[in-house]
């Protein structure tokens, strides 16, 4: 009886619909990294990707299926294979590398002009903030051209991965803004 | 129903495409839907694979997207649909190049999947890694090779064999892991519950992976093979039926290798020959059976019986496939040493009644080859119970076996021609079958003339009833052919010209042709007026075929009876045959030249001919080297251990292009002939009389190769030097052969024809002439080939002009004129007495060091006298320690007979020769019997 009426509310309420959640930037940025730390709390060693890692995990009675897509050169075309149905993308970037900012930033107007991704919310990862001569989230956003960006929502959160900080402020807020537009 | 069925009806309700383009889409849609449905997903899978099985295919674009849709499933966990996830990534990998994006998924299942799912995963690494991600997987791979489950341990190995093309350097580090996996007896997992009738017990199948990665991964090692085998051999660590064959295949490389190693592992072999699997003996007596043929000196008499008699116990047991099996190797043995495999004629004999009908023809040609004069005989008549019963194309096959038979035994020709005409007459059976029958039989005509008689006289009581118009019009042409040269032709007369009263226009013409052959050939005046009566009735036919051929022999009859033309009788009765080849070129260069040449007839005479026996005496020689042909082939398929099966595929490939290379080699003769009569130097000398085969005077891979080919005049003798240039970017200006004498000057060289240019890749040939003053003058020549060579300028193809070039030259073999040269094969239906009636005689001895098989030197004797053996005694036994050939030739000029019986005997300190040579010509005769070899 107890479980029908949590399905009915999870129908009333939308929960039991799955959301896709892309995370995308460049190699090394600490894409896999991040999505175990949402997924087992714990961080992993990791290789580079090799194709995509994809883990489904509940957060705030959400069921979302979190894809982790490699950031390397050679992968990055197939991005777009992954864009349809996608309610939000969370980018990462390594706020360290400064040398790569200019292609990040290539990287990620060229994945939002995609028609797919018109309706999908952005959350962007300052990441590596525990390394000393890292970024800051304001020179990351003015480095990405973030305010550029219209009709669209979207944040940046400073982020260590490898520490646990800002991830789940960044992901509370993408929720938020998911529950308020699409559902 | 079988599949094609199940197909077929399929087909009927749904259109192929829209079947193929409906799962498409159910599969777009579907495996993009958010949740995942698991079992609809499964199905949709399933059906895709069915589509693809059935050889359907995508256009890359769309394989792309199925491909990236499938991929979309990894976010289920669901171990059924991910086993399916699996299979489609194998289908799809080969049409869409994007499959190493599930790279990472793959080895996270790997890693972390249940040992369901684990063994695919790891199989499917195969298809996504190349040379530049293979190093990721290593750890992986290393790691599941040593597991504790046989199925992820099978997959790994498995997966290792398959990827160690793709990248050697990574697999290579597995080896000590990979060994490890031969020993480790993995049972499953669930080996507690023992007995139990839902789980079997293990087969340890990841042995036999495991020992073809580690032989692949050594297989350059000859020693480390040796230790492997001695490891595995002697204690009992092999479970797997499989591994155990593939040790023996092992085993088998290693003696093909080196075949002193044999010695060491009689034992060994001994003991498997007696293993309890089937597979493991079989194979065990093939290796020695076939190791045998070329290495007999090797193979211990009780060995190789026990082998024989492995074979013979396996041929009575139960399963189908060993009996087969162990039906091919012993019909192998068959080919080359029938006399070994008597012993199993008993249960050879039983198999003829087997139910499975490849296995009682493979045991009905097998018996044929153990055939011997003693038991010919009731041989023929075991067949005669069994042809009625099988199909057509097995009697073809039986046919051809009883023809080979009858050609290797002439002297058994009376129940095989009963045994022939029975079937013929009484035989129920098509065209092709029938056709056969009469090849075999024209063959015996022609070959046993003994036989003739009782064979024409058989086949005009067939033709009495037959239902083939191809048929009858064959038996005509061999009646008129053979018929004149019995001692009853009236008889065959009136046979033929029932046909005439009888049948239809097609046979009666033929019928005319052969009734005028009889009138033509016999000189019996009351035979003669009667044909020409008969011929005047028919010249009356209603068909306009029939008449024409009627008047235009009745006109020819009336020309020899006044003396005046031998045309006539040429015309009808021929006794020379064309170079058809070298007719058919000479006639394109005819049609194709301008108007002007019509206007000369065209010259036949230039053609080569050939007597009749000249003709057989090729026909013969090629039936013989075919034989032979098959022989080598089968051994060298032997030799080839099973694991190498591309290289299989090679030799099948070149061995169904034999006959074309054949051909092919007839045309080259014709051409270098007709390239050295075109040359005006050379159209003095006359005729060419003889040309012999290209010989190869350097190796195939040198530098410059060059074949020689002896031309043959009258007065002259003509060297031709093909010499082709293999080099790139050097061209060889006025390449010449410098030929010196060995001895006795014979030959008084003439000039030197040299080619002015050879460019890079081609090929041309330069010429050296001598006058010969004896007929059968002997020499031997030392060649030099000298040339000058100039850089080419790669933009203009031309050498540069600055380049002066430098003068050169390059030893190749030697060339010899040998009294072989002067003969060509002929043919003898009796050779003994033929032998007998040759009036000059010489004896010559030889003493052969060398360490040759009698083959051997059978198979030198025949190439260097160039004469046809006879009798069958082509075959050197390998059981004795004696042999006798005959040969039989003709000179090439003015063809007189001769004729050679070597007896040979070989003994430890190497081989005796007796030659005894009998000619029409003493001096062709001499040189023959004393220029062996």
């Amino acid at each position: 009886m107890g479980n029908y009426f949590s399905s009915m509310f999870d129908r009333l309420w939308g929960t039991n619909k799955e959301l896709r959640i892309l995370i995308l930037g460049l190699d090394g940025a600490g894409k896999t990294t991040i999505l175990y730390r949402l997924q087992i709390g714990e961080v992993v060693t990791t290789k580079p990707t090799i194709g995509f890692n994809v883990e489904t995990l509940t957060y705030k009675n959400l069921k979302l299926n979190v894809w982790d897509l490699g950031g390397q050169t050679s992968i990055r075309p197939y991005w777009r294979c992954y864009y349809a149905d996608t309610a939000a993308v969370i980018f990462v970037v390594d706020s360290t590398d400064k040398d790569r900012m200019a292609t990040a930033a290539k990287e990620l107007h060229m994945m939002l002009s995609e028609e797919e991704l018109q309706d999908s919310a952005l959350l962007v990862f300052a990441n590596k903030q525990d390394q000393p001569g890292a970024l800051s989230a304001s020179e990351v956003s003015k480095e990405l051209n973030l305010v550029d960006l219209k009709d669209r929502s979207w944040s940046i959160v400073a982020s260590s991965a490898i520490k646990g900080e800002g991830i789940t402020e960044g992901l509370d807020w993408l929720i938020d803004v998911i529950k308020e537009e699409q559902l | 129903m079988s599949t094609k069925t199940y197909k077929k009806s399929e087909n009927q309700i749904a259109g192929e495409l829209s079947d193929k383009m409906t799962i498409y889409q159910d599969c777009m849609n579907t495996f993009n839907e958010l949740p995942v449905n698991a079992k609809r997903c499964r199905i949709l899978i399933s059906r895709l694979l069915r589509l693809l099985a059935n050889g359907e295919t995508f256009p890359e674009s769309e394989a792309t997207a199925l491909f990236f849709s499938v991929s979309k499933l990894f976010q289920h966990q669901d171990d059924s649909l991910r086993q399916m996830v699996y299979l489609a990534i194998k289908e799809l990998s080969s049409i869409s190049d994007d499959v190493l994006m599930a790279t990472s998924s793959i080895m996270k299942d790997i890693q972390n999947g249940s040992n369901l799912v684990k063994p695919n995963a790891i199989r499917s690494l195969t298809y996504v890694l190349d040379e530049s991600t293979a190093f990721s997987a290593e750890r992986l791979l290393k790691s599941a090779v040593v597991n504790k489950h046989p199925a992820v341990s099978s997959a790994a190995l498995c997966t290792s064999y398959h990827l160690l093309p793709i990248s050697e350097t990574t697999i290579k580090r597995f080896s000590n892991e990979a060994q490890e996996a031969i020993v480790d007896l993995k049972q499953f997992p669930h080996s507690s519950m023992d007995n139990s009738e839902f789980y079997p017990n293990s087969t340890f199948i990841s042995q036999y992976h495991a020992l073809g990665l580690v032989y692949q991964l050594k297989k350059n090692d000859k020693m480390s093979l040796l230790k492997l085998v001695r490891q595995f051999a002697e204690a009992n660590t092999l479970k797997n039926q499989l591994a155990k064959v593939q040790l023996v295949k092992l085993v088998n490389d290693l003696i093909h290798r080196d075949p002193q190693l044999f010695t060491q592992f009689q034992s060994l072999l001994d003991n498997w020959l007696t293993n309890k699997y089937e597979s493991v003996q079989l194979e065990t007596a093939k290796l020695i059976t076939s190791f045998s043929i070329n290495n007999s000196h090797l193979v211990s008499q009780e060995l190789y019986i026990s082998a024989i008699n492995t074979l013979r116990s396996l041929l009575t047991v139960p399963r189908v496939t060993t009996r087969f099996a162990a039906l091919r190797v012993l019909n192998r043995i068959s080919i080359n040493n029938p006399e070994k495999i008597m012993v199993c004629n008993p249960e050879l004999e039983s198999l003829i009644n087997d139910s499975n009908r490849n296995i009682s023809t493979y045991a009905i040609t097998t018996l044929l080859k153990t055939g011997n004069a003693k038991n010919i005989s009731s041989l023929v008549s075991t067949i005669t119970k069994f042809i009625h019963e099988v199909s057509d194309d097995f009697k073809i096959i039986i046919i051809d076996a009883v023809r080979t038979l009858s050609l290797n035994f002439p002297q058994e020709w009376k129940s095989i021609v009963k045994f022939l005409i029975d079937v013929l007459k009484n035989g129920e059976g098509g065209l092709k079958f029938k056709n056969s029958i009469i090849e075999a039989i024209i063959d015996i005509v022609s070959f046993i003339p003994q036989s003739k008689e009782l064979v024409l006289d058989n086949l005009c009581d067939f033709i009495e009833d037959c239902e083939y118009n191809e048929i009858l019009v064959r038996v005509l042409h061999l009646l008129g052919k053979e018929g004149p040269f019995t001692s009853k032709p009236s008889l065959y007369v009136r046979h033929i010209y029932n046909r005439v009263v009888l049948e239809n226009s097609i046979i009666r013409s033929a019928a005319v042709i052969s009734l005028s052959k009889f009138a033509l050939t016999k000189n019996d005046p009351t035979l003669k007026d009667s044909i020409v009566s008969l011929l005047r009735r028919i010249a009356n036919d209603q068909d306009d075929e029939v008449r024409d051929r009627a008047t235009i022999a009745l006109e020819l009859i009336n020309a020899s009876e006044n003396k005046h033309s031998l045309v006539a009788e040429q015309l009808i009765q021929s006794k020379y045959y064309y170079d058809l080849n070298s007719l058919e070129n000479k006639l394109t260069n005819y049609m194709s030249a301008n108007d002007d040449s019509f206007k000369t007839p065209f010259d036949v005479s230039s053609i080569r001919k050939f007597t009749e026996d000249e003709v057989k005496a090729m026909k013969l020689k090629k039936k013989q080297q075919q034989a032979v042909g098959n022989n080598v082939e089968n051994t060298k398929d032997a030799v080839v251990p099973g694991t190498k099966q591309t290289d299989n595929r090679i030799d099948n490939d070149t061995y169904q292009g034999a006959n074309l290379q054949e051909h092919q080699e007839d045309l080259l003769e014709t051409k270098y002939a007709d390239e050295l009569l075109s040359i005006e130097q050379f159209k003095e000398f006359g005729n060419l009389i003889n040309s012999s085969k290209p010989i190869p005077l350097t190796e195939p891979e040198a530098e410059f190769v060059v074949h020689a080919v002896k031309h043959l005049f009258k007065d002259h003798v003509v060297f031709q030097f093909n010499v082709s240039n293999t080099l790139t970017n050097v061209v060889l200006d006025k390449v010449t052969v410098a030929c010196s004498s060995e001895g006795d000057n014979q030959l008084e060289e003439l000039f030197t024809l040299p080619i002015d240019r050879l460019l890079p890749n081609t090929e041309a040939a330069c010429y050296v002439a001598y006058k010969k003053d004896e007929a059968f003058a002997m020499e031997g020549f030392i060649n030099i080939l000298h040339f000058t060579t100039r850089e080419l300028d790669p933009e203009t193809n031309e050498p540069f002009e600055n380049d002066e070039g430098f003068d050169d030259e390059y030893e190749i073999d030697p060339i010899y004129l040998t009294a072989g040269d002067y003969v060509k094969s002929s043919f003898t239906g009796n050779f003994e007495n033929t032998f007998a009636e040759l009036p000059s005689e010489d004896v010559a001895v030889y003493n052969i060091k060398e360490d040759l098989s009698l083959q051997e030197i059978t198979d030198k004797l025949i190439l260097n006298t160039s004469c046809l053996p006879v009798s069958n005694t082509q075959f050197a036994p390998n059981d004795t320690n004696s042999h006798t050939l005959k040969l039989f030739g003709k000179s090439v000029f003015n063809g007189s007979k001769v004729a050679l019986v070597v007896k040979m005997i070989k003994s430890s300190k190497g081989i005796a020769l007796k030659a005894q040579g009998r000619g029409e010509d003493a001096t062709l005769c001499a040189d023959l019997v004393n220029n062996l070899m």
